[in-house]
């Protein structure tokens, strides 16, 4: 006869534990690591792309030294990052991983409007391919960041929102950190136009 | 407290839909999909619409894969980029797991174009593949404001890049079986209902529930294709027959129904109009945009 109570207890127990989200977070939790498989997958798909890219455009802007050596710089940053779906759980790392991420997205633009001096590079065959993949990688990984900001949100709300914050507490769920904008400060500053003299 | 959770859960849907629809406001409306061909422009004669129209269909039955056309006029405030990823999130061209759709997007006012790759093709078309698309054959007849042969060759060498792929072989009858929730629910009941009066009547109650459980199982593992869900559908079947003459209460007898109902007509008008809809494809924002 206990044992039955017992098992009443047990099923009772699970029925609440279902109702108070703990399954909801299952989901959700492995939704926002595949999301953020998806954003690391694009990320390193750029990062490839990256040693070709600089190649080819060193073969005709060989005095663009500084541009070059900053794409190079970034690059090596990045790959020398520890990524790991664990990221997620550390805002600090996960800011480390942006600012990096962040850091090769303007060096990469720099360089390509640096390229926009060199007729011959852009007509380079090999270039406008590479140009073409970047865009398209630089696209990707603005829908996987923004795919990934949206299943967040809807993790981040399910932790927060009463009453499966207590379970969420119980079980050590924390919120997980998102994407902000990343230059806020370049993007407020309106772009100067320099017409003619090169430096 | 469950109901309370119930109901938290609802009022937070309910925002989120609410600020979606806020965000969404001033953005370019995705039109509803109809046709393979939507052009908002009237750009295109209705005759070269529904010339495009029958050749992307015939491609879709010989290959499975989706390919849509769509012309607007401008998709400001948006770039062109995230107008095409929303109007492919809605549309899901390109069918489920193989994420085989491809959507040629338009601008006309702004001259640009994307051409939008779904995931599972990503290696037939890569984006720079998809960018001499549009900078080679679409960019130059549209710069002599031919929209028509632009769209039309385009097609023509996305099909081709299309056919080099193996994909898997389409469906035979062609047109998916394409159910949403509203849609299998209301078989479960109807197929219930039918099946289980017809059964109970002629096995007995206890019995009939069983044989109706195992048909409606078995037809829904042939539809889903998941086992475990149609033995979870096969229970319901036996439970939901096994009160149902509780439920309908003059019914006892099954008379009423005849058999030979069964799903037929939810299956039938699917393939019968010719609407087309998306196959559930995925995109990741593969392609290429060009200008002209």
């Amino acid at each position: 006869m206990q044992k039955i109570y017992l098992k009443l207890f047990t099923v009772l127990l699970l029925l609440n534990l279902s109702g108070c989200g703990y399954n909801n977070f299952q989901s959700l939790d492995e939704e926002s690591k595949a999301s953020w498989s998806e954003v690391l997958n694009q990320y390193q798909r750029r990062a490839d792309l990256v040693p070709n890219l600089v190649n080819v455009v060193k073969g005709y802007a060989e005095h663009e030294k500084e541009v070059l050596t900053q794409v190079t710089e970034a690059r090596s940053k990045v790959g020398s990052m520890q990524v790991t779906p664990e990221l997620l759980n550390d805002p600090e790392a996960f800011a480390r991983f942006q600012a990096a991420q962040g850091q090769l997205t303007s060096a990469l633009s720099r360089l390509m409007v640096v390229s926009e001096n060199y007729p011959n590079l852009k007509a380079d065959q090999g270039f406008r391919d590479l140009q073409a993949q970047l865009e398209g990688t630089e696209n990707r990984i603005t829908v996987a960041r923004n795919r990934y900001i949206e299943t967040i949100k809807v993790y981040n709300i399910a932790i927060r929102s009463f009453p499966q914050n207590l379970t969420a507490m119980m079980f050590g769920y924390k919120t997980k950190p998102s994407f902000t904008v990343e230059n806020e400060k370049a993007i407020s500053v309106a772009p100067t136009v320099n017409f003619g003299d090169k430096k | 407290m469950i109901t309370h959770i119930k109901t938290s859960l609802l009022a937070v849907c309910t925002l989120l839909l609410f600020a979606t629809c806020n965000l969404h406001a001033e953005l370019v409306a995705i039109p509803s999909l109809q046709t393979r061909v939507t052009d908002l422009t009237q750009t295109l004669t209705s005759d070269q619409q529904s010339q495009l129209e029958a050749k992307l269909k015939a491609f879709e039955l010989e290959k499975g894969s989706q390919i849509a056309v769509l012309v607007v006029p401008s998709t400001k405030p948006e770039e062109i980029e995230q107008y095409s990823i929303r109007v492919v999130e809605a549309w899901k061209l390109g069918r489920e797991k193989q994420d085989d759709g491809i959507l040629i997007l338009v601008a006309k006012n702004d001259h640009k174009m994307r051409i939008e790759v779904g995931r599972g093709l990503e290696g037939a078309i890569p984006d720079l593949i998809a960018k001499r698309v549009s900078s080679e054959v679409m960019s130059p007849s549209f710069k002599q404001g031919d929209f028509y042969g632009g769209i039309n060759k385009a097609t023509d060498t996305l099909m081709g890049l299309v056919n080099g792929e193996k994909l898997a072989p389409p469906p035979p009858q062609a047109n998916h079986v394409n159910m949403g929730f509203d849609n299998s629910l209301a078989l479960f009941v109807i197929g219930c209902v039918v099946v289980g009066a017809f059964l109970s009547s002629i096995l007995g109650r206890f019995f009939g529930a069983g044989a109706t459980a195992g048909i409606i199982g078995g037809v829904s593992w042939f539809i889903l294709g998941t086992l475990g869900m149609s033995i979870f559908v096969g229970i319901m079947a036996f439970v939901f027959t096994l009160i149902m003459p509780y439920l309908f209460d003059g019914t006892r007898g099954g008379g009423t129904y005849s058999s030979g109902g069964f799903g037929g007509g939810g299956f039938g008008s699917s393939g019968g109009n010719d609407s087309f809809s998306g196959g559930g494809g995925d995109f990741s924002g593969g392609g290429a945009s060009g200008d002209w």
